[in-house]
């Protein structure tokens, strides 16, 4: 078999897709641009910053030769106000993630207009979304990853101990990780063919995604028959949909 | 001149993103779609994969000059490209292996329409005619030989069973909006059809994902 | 007398199996046979019962026929489902193993399980043992270059190899030992005890198992 693995990105896989956000460091050393097959990379001259990707930022910080500047969503203010937020003000969602940078702009109508065309199509981890441009109070996709690598290779870059980094987001991850759960229930939803999860990470997703698509899945394949009837009824009737006693006549049935 | 041009110099910021960093994002958007997608997607047209397997190649070639050359600068230079080379080389492998194993589970299938056949590359193309006709000759010498003539085939559907597998095109998927759209969704109960903002993560059947994947208002995630 | 099918649900229920081990068991060459044997006599019986008809079989007026047909009919496919079925599972683990880079003789010398009956034959007795029949090892053969050719194509990225995303290409170590003068592609690097060295993990992932080296960090 080409490929013993089931569809969808595995937890490895996402980590390494994670490694592809541009991060922001602080040189400690001169380094001359290098020729990647992904494009060169800018001079290194102590003490201005530059923007890499994570994998080459922590390669870099492994050997002392840079520190990381942590992303400002990672800030410990900006943690507590994120958890203040899925937790109080919106208990049932996650929050909303960064605003695209297309819109950053209103100011400037004619200039977003042309960014959207420009980077039309961009989107994580090709955005940059955990650079020290990135805004504060928004978890990017690759929150997740992105703040596990740099705690555990860049836990001295961190403006507080990182341990309060840390337990500000076990805490994230234990509400978000509950949403996820409670959001099984919107599943048995899927009835009606589109359920959004705005503002998920990435990690987030591969964790629950074997168990979530088959949940979904499942309730396709069970409810297959009362789905063909409910076309047919639709088709004769002139697109009228099932009135509810049949759905719950079918529900009965599984 | 065409319209680009006149964008580019008007201004000059939007079509800066140079054709290295856009090879990356397109092989990796293919690859996060090909591991994700329930069926196989088409072979991305453009010479992506040429452009980037001779890169790959010349980079090789870059690697085996440098290496002896102790200065500790170009050391470290060439930790960094080898350690991106084999980024690169990972994801060119999983992609294509990922590939060829749907190919592989539903060969019959994408041989069977000129229009399922283009979505292979040549090599591939070349790779599934000629495993299915091993499997066919082993199948005949196996068993298949000293069946009755009407018998011997592998694609009859008589008796609306089919012999050939196909792939579930009805599987759920996550896909990333890319663009504010209008979604519609088919369920057991219900069919939907909603408005979306770019961001937007959403569960919904291959096949109402699809239009929206081709027509790159959405990716999946 | 065993039903039409019987034999054939044996088949799946070997690929099922199959489909759950670690090795390849036994080709089962008699199963097959007869599966195949039956599939035969059921076209026979099919001709023998339309041949009074010559072309004019009329399924409404001969409904008892009629119905044997159909019943014969279907259980030559469900026989040709079987088998390929069997078939395809099996062949579907020895490309598995064609791509895990296994060749022809670690396959043939595979048993079919501890303790299974032919464990009987003498070691060295490879023909007899081979749990695959001379069909398949044609077939690992012949897959074998179909897949080494696709290779050709891409031979910079080693499609063969890992499919785990890389991680930690260049490691700290340690040297604990002296170990002497290793070589590396930047050149040779002598280990002396306590330095600290940034190298491909590759190189040196031996020395770390025999304790020469300490991956740090």
């Amino acid at each position: 078999m080409a490929l013993p693995l089931p569809p969808g990105l595995t937890q490895p896989e996402v980590a390494f897709l994670a490694e592809m956000e541009l991060v922001t460091i602080v040189p400690r050393q001169r380094l001359e641009s290098i020729a990647l097959l992904s494009g060169s990379t800018p001079p290194l001259r102590p003490p201005h910053r530059a923007d890499l990707p994570l994998w080459l930022a922590l390669l870099l910080k492994k050997q002392r030769r840079a520190n990381i500047v942590p992303p400002p969503w990672l800030h410990p203010t900006s943690l507590s106000e994120i958890i203040t937020r899925e937790t109080k003000d919106n208990p049932d969602a996650f929050s909303d993630p960064p605003p695209p940078i297309s819109r950053a702009h209103p100011s400037q109508p004619g200039r977003a207009r042309r960014l959207a065309e420009s980077e039309a199509g961009l989107s994580p981890p090709f955005v940059p979304s955990c650079t020290a441009e990135a805004p504060a109070g928004y978890l990017p996709y690759h929150w997740l990853e992105v703040a596990e690598a740099l705690l555990a290779h860049a836990g001295d870059d961190m403006p507080v101990a990182a341990g309060e980094v840390r337990s500000l987001l076990r805490d994230l991850v234990e509400v978000r990780a509950a949403k996820m759960r409670s959001s099984t229930g919107t599943l048995e939803m899927f009835g009606g063919g589109l359920t959004s999860l705005r503002g998920v990470g990435a990690m987030e997703l591969a964790e629950s995604r074997g168990f979530v698509l088959g949940v979904v899945d499942g309730v396709r394949k069970l409810g297959a028959s009362a789905e063909a009837t409910r076309r047919e009824e639709e088709e004769a009737g002139g697109g009228q949909g099932a009135s509810d006693d049949d759905e719950s006549d079918e529900d009965m049935g599984l | 001149m065409d319209i680009d041009d006149i964008l580019r110099e008007v201004d000059p910021t939007l079509h800066e993103v140079p054709q290295e960093k856009r090879d990356l994002q397109d092989l990796t958007r293919a690859w996060v779609a090909e591991r994700s997608a329930p069926e196989l997607l088409n072979w991305p047209s453009g010479e992506l994969f040429e452009r980037i397997n001779d890169n790959i190649k010349r980079q090789i070639e870059r690697v085996e000059e440098m290496t002896g050359d102790m200065d500790p600068k170009t050391n470290f230079a060439l930790i960094v490209i080898q350690t991106e080379l084999e980024r690169f080389k990972y994801l060119v492998r999983s992609y294509l292996r990922a590939r060829l194993a749907k190919i592989d589970r539903h060969a019959l299938h994408y041989l069977s329409t000129d229009e399922l056949r283009a979505r292979l590359s040549d090599m591939e193309l070349a790779y599934a005619t000629r495993h299915q006709a091993l499997l066919h000759n082993h199948y005949l010498s196996s068993f298949l030989s000293s069946f009755p003539p009407a018998l011997q085939n592998l694609n009859d559907t008589a008796g609306n069973i089919a012999m050939v597998d196909l792939p579930d095109l009805e599987s759920a998927v996550f896909i990333r909006l890319l663009a504010d759209s209008m979604v519609s969704g088919r369920g057991v109960d219900t069919d939907n059809t909603f408005e979306f903002q770019e961001s937007d993560i959403v569960i919904l059947r291959w096949s109402d994902a699809k239009p929206l994947i081709e027509s790159g208002r959405a990716e999946l995630v | 007398m065993p039903m039409y099918g019987d034999l054939g649900n044996k088949l799946v229920q070997h690929a099922k199996r199959t489909q759950n081990l670690q090795h390849l068991p036994a080709y089962q060459t008699e199963l097959v046979r007869s599966v195949a044997r039956e599939v035969r006599d059921l076209d026979r019986e099919v001709a023998s019962l339309l041949e009074p008809f010559q072309d004019s079989f009329d399924p409404a007026a001969e409904q008892a026929t009629a119905c044997t047909l159909l019943v014969n009919h279907m259980s030559m496919r469900r026989n040709k489902r079987c088998l390929l079925a069997y078939h395809r599972t099996r062949t579907d683990k020895l490309e598995e193993l064609v791509w895990s880079g296994s060749d022809l003789l670690d396959l043939a010398g595979q048993q079919a399980g501890p303790g299974a009956a032919n464990s009987m034959n003498g070691p060295g007795d490879s023909n007899s043992s081979s749990s695959l029949s001379p069909q398949e090892e044609d077939y690992v053969r012949q897959y074998g270059d179909l897949l080494a050719a696709y290779k050709g194509h891409w031979t910079d990225i080693d499609l063969t190899g890992s499919l785990e995303p890389p991680r930690d290409l260049f490691i700290d170590v340690r040297v604990l030992k002296d170990a002497g003068e290793i070589q590396t592609e930047y050149g040779a690097i002598n280990l002396t005890k306590n330095s600290q060295f940034y190298v491909r993990q590759g190189d040196v992932e031996r020395l770390i198992a025999q304790g020469y080296l300490q991956k740090l960090g």
